[in-house]
């Protein structure tokens, strides 16, 4: 990562394919935005290769992910695919919604970094990032 | 121009003809109970919180609710609450609630293929549920086959597969002298959806007046707030009133349209939004409807409303009688119904899957019999369907459609709440919530109506900008502690063994689905499907009714996909980024 200085971070806000439940997404988007990070979101019924270009394009340090329709153990791993071959593997790829326990080391070992599910806090994910960032910034140093 | 619709109720009494000497009298006991008997008790046992608030609308509650509360709000027994049966419907559209037969008890089922769907709703027609619902995957919903590359992995999961009438003809594989009522949950596809129903019951044979068809159709609420829309709003609204006319004209006795106010819920509008949004949209629909040339009392009867109950009890029974209220004022008022029918509002309810938690899921086993329990005391409507504890953590497994199906059956004959015509009327709270409820509800609709209905709130974005705040406030509530959540924000458990078993999908049915809809590809009247998507395309353009068209395409095996493309076409497609509330 560079150039980072002390800018804010930047992140991307996903949902993949037809799942179109935005609650969670929209009260996520509102807790990074106040919390200071710069929020992108990509609109509804994106595609991997469409959330991995976007990503790029965007020079985003974060992907997020929100998923509640069960497709997660697909697209979430082609999408990591997709950012790694794209060159764009240190990105952070953040997954929420409902996402069934066992189903994380599958998502991890596919590269996905961390999963938020339902119910959890928005200060929680805040104090995650800021974390992240803090350490990509003292590397960046 | 329409006269405010909060202003149209020639009945509201002047406060001047009351009863004075009652009304001061009942003030001044408040009083002195305040001062002598509360008052000293309250400065030695300070209250738990610092406000009181009812959990969605955040509307102060009183210590205490008396008459004077009802004569402060202009509240007349007679006018605002009636009988059962009678107008205002407050206390049921039913002449006798629950005494001559229960509200009919359903629940949501539906994924995989057709065949898992036709052998899961066996079971859950074993387990004496009368009627079900279809609810079809993402994929379906949004208008295209499962071999498209827009929803791969998406196939059969959050609902039945389904691309074309053979889906159907094995899904159909039914009892259907036990099955006498299927919702059918589609909207933007939705007269493809019909289409494809009516081909199917015509295969099996069956008496399409011997059984009712309730579609939902309710494509303004997908672009409000759940996002399962393809063409652009107006587009939408008239196969909406395409659907909603050839069902009036063709089969008298099905249910062309429902208004999913229990999609609003979810997406977080308080019990006010959820009636004015609701009926705003539905006067959309009306609208468009009455320009075909039917009248009210032929239309009105054919509104369904699906409304959901959250865990405030008293906020989600009040919602439901004010939401028979309003719909009979507005049907009354605004476009002058004049038969009862047209101003019984037809209801089904629904305790919400958003009180549910991940986190100790057994608990909501709890959340829904009361929720449950409350749907009952407001009236509960003709249906009542509960969805199921394990809902958050994945598809439902078949312990918790035995358990949800029982849990109606509790309430319904262990608790004996149904046994009287709406038991809380006379409540001076629940009178007062209701009468609250159905003031603001009609300011709010007049805000809707003044910037030109419902179809215009959605093209501005009103809707969704509404909902957005309600959200991000109602978590903040949460994770800051206002509302205590169980097993969210407090008596969380550190370590949380898993209590539930989860049904997972076979994950080659995807693969499976695929492959049978490019084998029936190969193997149909390619010219026969081709000539019948042109006369989609064609009945696009020239603004005829879909349904003809759609119909011949179905029974041709043109897949679902392909007869979206064809619509697509001709309207276009709707942004997809237009409905986050402030993003």
């Amino acid at each position: 990562m560079t150039n980072t200085h002390q800018r804010p971070l930047r992140i991307l806000l996903a949902k993949l394919g037809m799942d179109t439940h935005t609650v969670g997404i929209t009260i996520i988007a509102h807790a990074l935005r106040e919390a200071g990070m710069e929020v992108i979101f990509t609109g509804l019924k994106q595609t991997p290769e469409m959330v991995a270009a976007a990503a790029i394009q965007e020079d985003v340090d974060v992907v997020g992910i929100s998923t509640l329709s069960a497709g997660h153990t697909r697209n979430l791993p082609k999408l990591a695919r997709l950012l790694r071959e794209a060159g764009a593997g240190d990105k952070l790829l953040l997954a929420g919604g409902v996402i069934p326990e066992e189903d994380r080391p599958l998502l991890e070992e596919a590269g996905v970094d961390r999963t938020f599910t339902m119910g959890s806090d928005t200060r929680d994910i805040v104090a995650y990032l800021n974390e992240w960032w803090a350490q990509q910034l003292a590397a960046d140093a | 121009m329409k006269q405010k619709v909060s202003t149209l109720d020639p009945t509201v009494k002047d406060q001047t003809t009351r009863d004075r000497a009652t009304k001061s009298e009942i003030e001044e006991e408040v009083a002195r109970w305040e001062s002598e008997t509360r008052g000293p008790f309250v400065a030695a046992n300070p209250e738990r919180r610092e406000e009181f608030l009812t959990q969605a609308l955040k509307w102060p509650i009183n210590p205490l609710y008396t008459p004077a509360d009802l004569d402060a709000l202009g509240f007349d027994y007679k006018d605002d609450v009636g009988f059962p049966g009678e107008y205002p419907y407050t206390r049921g559209t039913g002449p006798n609630g629950h005494r001559s037969g229960f509200w009919t008890m359903t629940q949501v089922t539906g994924f995989g293929s057709g065949q898992s769907w036709s052998k899961r709703a066996r079971y859950m027609l074993d387990q004496g549920l009368s009627g079900l619902i279809l609810e079809y995957d993402l994929a379906t919903t949004n208008g295209y086959d499962s071999d498209d590359p827009m929803v791969e992995g998406e196939v059969g999961r959050a609902g039945m597969a389904l691309d074309s009438l053979e889906d159907l003809e094995e899904a159909f594989d039914l009892p259907f002298d036990q099955l006498k009522y299927l919702m059918s949950v589609c909207n933007a596809p939705q007269p493809v959806n019909l289409a494809m129903i009516i081909a199917a019951l015509e295969k099996k044979g069956v008496d399409p007046k011997d059984f009712v068809l309730h579609i939902v159709n309710g494509i303004l609420i997908e672009y409000t707030c759940v996002g399962r829309y393809i063409y652009p709003p107006e587009h939408g609204l008239r196969l909406a009133t395409d659907c909603i006319e050839y069902i009036i004209k063709n089969h008298p006795n099905w249910a062309p349209i429902s208004i999913i106010s229990a999609q609003l819920q979810p997406a977080k509008a308080n019990p006010v939004q959820e009636i004015a949004f609701s009926l705003a949209i539905a006067c959309a629909y009306i609208d468009a409807t009455l320009e075909r040339g039917f009248d009210i009392d032929t239309v009105a009867p054919y509104f369904h409303f699906v409304v959901n109950v959250d865990m405030d009890f008293f906020e989600g029974i009040c919602k439901l009688r004010a939401f028979r209220k309003c719909w009979a004022r507005l049907m009354r008022d605004r476009y002058g119904a004049t038969k009862p029918e047209a101003m019984k509002i037809r209801m089904m309810t629904s305790p919400t899957t958003t009180a549910l938690t991940l986190q100790q899921p057994l608990n909501n086993i709890g959340r829904l019999a009361i929720m449950a329990t409350a749907c009952s005391l407001g009236g509960a409507g003709e249906n009542m369907t509960t969805p199921l504890h394990d809902e958050a953590h994945s598809l439902p497994a078949e312990e918790a459609i035995r358990v949800g199906a029982a849990l109606q059956h509790i309430v319904a004959h262990e608790t004996g709440v149904a046994e009287t015509i709406d038991p809380l009327a006379g409540s001076y709270y629940v009178e007062s919530l209701t009468k609250q409820m159905e003031n603001a509800a009609f300011e709010e609709m007049d805000k809707i109506f003044d910037m030109g209905g419902a179809l215009k709130a959605i093209e501005t974005g009103y809707f969704q900008r509404a909902l957005g705040r309600e959200q991000y406030e109602r978590n903040r509530d949460i994770e800051e502690g206002r509302r205590l959540w169980v097993g969210v924000n407090h008596l969380k458990l550190d370590e949380e063994k898993r209590e539930i078993n989860i049904f997972r999908l076979n994950d080659e049915m995807e693969s499976e689905q695929v492959a049978k809809v490019r084998n029936l590809r190969a193997r149909r009247d390619q010219a026969l499907v081709d000539n019948a998507l042109e006369q989609v395309r064609e009945a696009a353009r020239n603004g005829s009714n879909m349904m003809e068209s759609c119909l011949a395409a179905v029974k041709a095996y043109a897949t679902h996909g392909e007869i979206c493309y064809a619509m697509r076409d001709v309207f276009g497609e709707y942004g997809s980024d237009s409905q986050l509330g402030g993003i």
